[in-house]
């Protein structure tokens, strides 16, 4: 009977996690590029309230944190305080080729390379700049996984964050 | 018995949580529609309360433990029980007594009070501004929207929100008192904090006023809170002014034609600054209204 109820709850619960994603926006470094797109995909052109995507001011009430760019020396901190500052259970998405390895950026003296260098990344969505249909595709894919019995895993990049 | 039903379940209770989420989901509707989007699905209000509870709750460092979890639950109690006094769907009020009209009203306001409370609790810079921004708003609309209210219980000649409401059936005080009604409405959407009157949350300035550091349960209960108020508010107003609540389809098509009207100037207006809406409530709000409860007295006098 609770084996159910738990069931039952557990379900309600993912049901609503991937029907109401609130996002946050982070540039840690890009060329704004990628950032532009994401505007892109929040306008009334693709309008994401049909989903349930909200943009959210404060980490504090966001599940999606949706960064693009290079990470760099300096947006380190502020990219590992802002992910800490949101509850969990909470999710990141890697929007652009730059936030995906480190892009044109790559082997810069001040960048330390993909977004996965710093926190663990759930979804990747390569391009420079990926197109919104992308953007938006990334993160359906991401949520939908939730459901399925085996959802995606958080990774880190090759030095595991101690870059 | 019958009493834990209708304080729990029907009409209040659970059942004003329901309207709410419903009230909440039409406004965001019309908003898109107005727009030129399509618009949350139905149940995008209902999965976003079940997603905030199931969040986790984070209590920043340097806040009062207590304040920041009880504040959120007193909100919502206030609100509900606002909600106890109000003919919902057109039913008689659950509780009446001479005089309950001020206790709504200021139960009203105990949200708005918990949530400056709340902001100015953190230690956070944003939740601060955004907590003077809603007292400051509190205390501008909050004369002007009160005797807004108070100019159809001057004509019923009670304090009594059902004596009002049975006094106002189908006699639409809209047109006998037409300021008090613009007062009302706009002082409606001043205390649930609605463009162009969105200053204490501005997100684009303040990330989300006094509510940023509230994650989880907390946030959802102000939403909710919120959300009651909404439909306690549109009942109230409907009820005074547009000639009484008699049935639910009167009551859907009332309050449904008023959110309607603030959707509209909600899409039509941009944000105000905190110093012009504290400016347009004492300058030209309370003026109004107090311009028609004197023509109203001075026409009692008269038809006396
Ligand atoms: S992926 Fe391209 S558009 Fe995006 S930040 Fe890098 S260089 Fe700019």
């Amino acid at each position: 009977m609770s084996n159910l109820v738990d069931q039952i709850t557990a379900g309600l619960k993912t049901w609503a996690r991937v029907n109401s994603p609130w996002v946050i926006h982070f540039n840690s470094g890009s060329c704004n590029g990628c950032d532009i797109e994401i505007l892109a995909t929040l306008t009334p052109r693709y309008d994401l309230e049909r989903f349930g995507v909200k943009l959210q001011g404060s980490p504090r009430h966001a599940d999606v944190l949706v960064c693009t760019g290079p990470v760099t020396r300096q947006a380190r901190e502020r990219l590992i305080r802002i992910y800490e500052q949101m509850p969990e259970p909470k999710f990141v998405v890697a929007v652009g080729s730059c936030a995906v390895s480190g892009g044109v950026f790559e082997g810069c003296y001040n960048v330390m390379g993909g977004i996965d260098r710093v926190i663990p990344v759930h979804a990747f969505i390569p391009g420079c700049p990926p197109r919104p249909e992308a953007i938006i595709d990334g993160v359906v894919k991401l949520l939908s996984s939730l459901q399925s019995p085996a959802p995606v895993q958080p990774i880190m990049g090759p030095d595991g964050g101690k870059a | 018995m019958t009493s834990i039903i209708e304080l729990l379940l029907f009409p209040s209770g659970l059942f004003v949580l329901a309207l709410g989420l419903a009230y909440e989901w039409v406004d965001r509707k019309l908003l898109a529609q107005m727009q030129n989007r399509i618009g949350p699905r139905w149940f995008q209000p209902f999965a976003d309360l079940i997603k905030l509870l199931a969040k986790e709750e984070i209590v920043p460092e340097g806040v009062n433990r207590v304040l920041f979890l009880g504040l959120p639950v007193v909100a919502l109690a206030g609100a509900l029980t606002a909600a106890l006094y109000v003919p919902l769907l057109g039913l008689a009020p659950a509780y009446s007594f001479p005089g309950d009209l001020i206790v709504t009203v200021y139960l009203l306001s105990l949200l708005t009070l918990c949530m400056g409370l709340a902001g100015a609790n953190t230690l956070d810079r944003f939740s601060l501004i955004g907590a003077t921004r809603t007292l400051t708003q509190l205390f501008s609309y909050e004369a002007p929207f009160m005797l807004a209210l108070l100019a159809p219980a001057l004509v019923a000649g009670t304090w009594q929100i059902s004596g009002i409401v049975a006094h106002a059936d189908g006699q639409w005080m809209l047109l006998t008192q037409p300021l008090g009604f613009i007062v009302a409405i706009i002082g409606l959407m001043g205390k649930l904090e609605m463009p162009p009157f969105d200053a204490p949350e501005a997100e684009t300035e303040i990330v989300a006023g006094a509510l940023t550091e509230y994650s989880g349960r907390g946030y959802a209960l102000f939403r909710l809170g919120k959300n009651v108020e909404l439909v306690v508010g549109l009942t109230l107003v409907a009820a005074f002014y547009l000639g009484g609540v008699l049935n639910p389809i009167d009551f859907v098509l009332k309050t449904g034609g008023l959110l309607l009207v603030m959707v509209g100037v909600h899409a039509v207006m941009t944000r105000m600054r905190i110093e012009q809406t504290v400016g347009l409530w004492w300058r030209y709000g309370a003026l109004l209204v107090l311009v028609q409860i004197l023509i109203q007295l001075v026409w009692k006098v008269a038809a006396a």
